[in-house]
């Protein structure tokens, strides 16, 4: 899968997760993050949905790792968020099945990662059981 | 010319002297290593945060000394602006004869006169009051949460559960629990749940959401989603999910007028 560009940082936060508390603290902290670039309401919500998304699969199968948001820019005026979400986990067996619609280990819908490749512009997936698994994904306005 | 713009140069900069004062009275610790990460400077509050004298621990390899986390590992910032990175900040956990200091540090390379690396500077901050604040912000968000959901008896035979903030599995329990018994105590034949100030619904909270539903129904009792607001209806749509024959409303008035209608109740205004 194709690496993503660097894009200039304006802002950045790291939360670490690993209970249900600090999804709600990603929740939120996207939300706001969104709200300030000027996504509309609409938009913030989906995008702190797929930030939810990341952050409760760490939660549920690695147990713990960090979530890092951004504020980010291309172009001079083009804004946009980045979610990064890392954990040192056991790592995704077989990404390319994890991307697929109704696909899940953990007895869950199995819609979350590709709905989240679904709702961001750019998406990065990387996973192995040595360094756990890396998504980045970005949202431009 | 050039003679002179070197002097007005050195001019508007202050004497060596007075630099390392500063940099030694600099109430947070400022430490330099060399490429093997061994210690070459170490200012005064630097001393005082570990300890020891500068002439203790001088061309002694720093993660001998601060025995944190990120010592010795990949997550060290200091190798890595060593290696070539430009500035990072990160939170870490010292260890200094026993004590647990959490701190939060900002590397950058150490650079001679020709812009060459010749190691590495960072300056320590003592996190520990925030992390202490951070814990109890912690068990304040989860006591909110824990904070049961509560089920209020609309009408004869109808309940409204409103459903605000974050929905995780333990949540989510509760709220099938609180459900369930009020079926049994009430006799409630239709329940409505209002997901109005739901803060997200990602896959995990709508798979909760359809779980609730289905019980209820086995329980002899329909379930009325309400509060689906424009920015849900789009997740829902975006994330594919299918919410079966799950009744759902915009609001909590169109979900307690179809309760009306499935319980056959009529609404009339006095003449």
């Amino acid at each position: 899968m194709k690496i993503l560009a660097m894009n200039k940082i304006i802002e950045e936060t790291t939360i670490d997760v690993c209970e249900s508390v600090d999804n709600a603290v990603v929740i939120y902290t996207t939300r706001q993050m969104a709200a300030q670039i000027g996504f509309n309401e609409a938009q913030q919500f989906l995008i702190a949905t797929a930030a939810s998304e990341l952050s409760t699969n760490i939660i549920r199968y690695a147990k713990k790792g960090f979530v890092i948001l951004r504020t980010i820019s291309k172009n001079h005026d083009s804004r946009g968020i980045e979610i990064i979400a890392k954990d040192n986990g056991s790592g995704i067996e077989d990404i390319d099945r994890a991307m697929q619609e109704h696909f899940s280990t953990g007895n869950s819908l199995g819609l979350g990662l590709p709905s989240v490749k679904r709702i961001m512009d750019e998406f990065f997936i990387e996973s192995s059981p040595e360094n756990g698994t890396l998504v980045i994904a970005k949202k431009w306005r | 010319m050039n003679a002179e713009k070197q002097k007005n140069s050195s001019s508007n900069q202050i004497d060596g002297n007075l630099a390392l004062q500063i940099l030694q009275q600099i109430p947070t610790p400022v430490m330099a290593v060399d490429p093997n990460l061994q210690i070459i400077f170490m200012n005064q509050a630097g001393c005082r945060f570990i300890g020891k004298n500068f002439e203790e621990i001088k061309g002694t390899h720093c993660y001998s000394i601060f025995n944190s986390t990120h010592c010795q590992t990949s997550d060290c910032r200091m190798k890595k602006v060593i290696d070539g990175g430009e500035r990072f900040t990160a939170r870490n956990q010292v260890n200094i004869d026993d004590r647990v200091i959490h701190i939060e540090y900002t590397t950058a390379p150490l650079k001679d006169d020709n812009g060459n690396i010749i190691g590495g500077i960072e300056y320590i901050l003592d996190n520990t009051e925030r992390v202490r604040q951070e814990q109890k912000l912690r068990e304040q968000n989860k006591i909110i949460m824990e904070i049961s959901t509560p089920a209020i008896k609309l009408w004869d035979r109808i309940v409204v559960i409103p459903v605000v903030g974050v929905i995780d599995s333990m949540r989510a329990q509760q709220m099938m629990d609180t459900m369930l018994k009020e079926i049994t105590q009430t006799s409630a034949k239709v329940i409505i749940l209002d997901i109005h100030g739901v803060a997200a619904v990602d896959t995990a909270v709508a798979n909760h959401l359809i779980k609730i539903a289905k019980a209820t129904k086995l329980m002899g009792c329909r379930c009325i989603i309400s509060g689906i607001s424009p920015a849900v209806a789009q997740a829902i749509v975006q994330l594919g999910i299918d919410l079966g024959d799950i009744n759902t409303n915009s609001t909590l008035e169109d979900a307690l007028s179809d309760a009306f209608a499935l319980l056959k109740f009529e609404v009339i205004s006095k003449k």
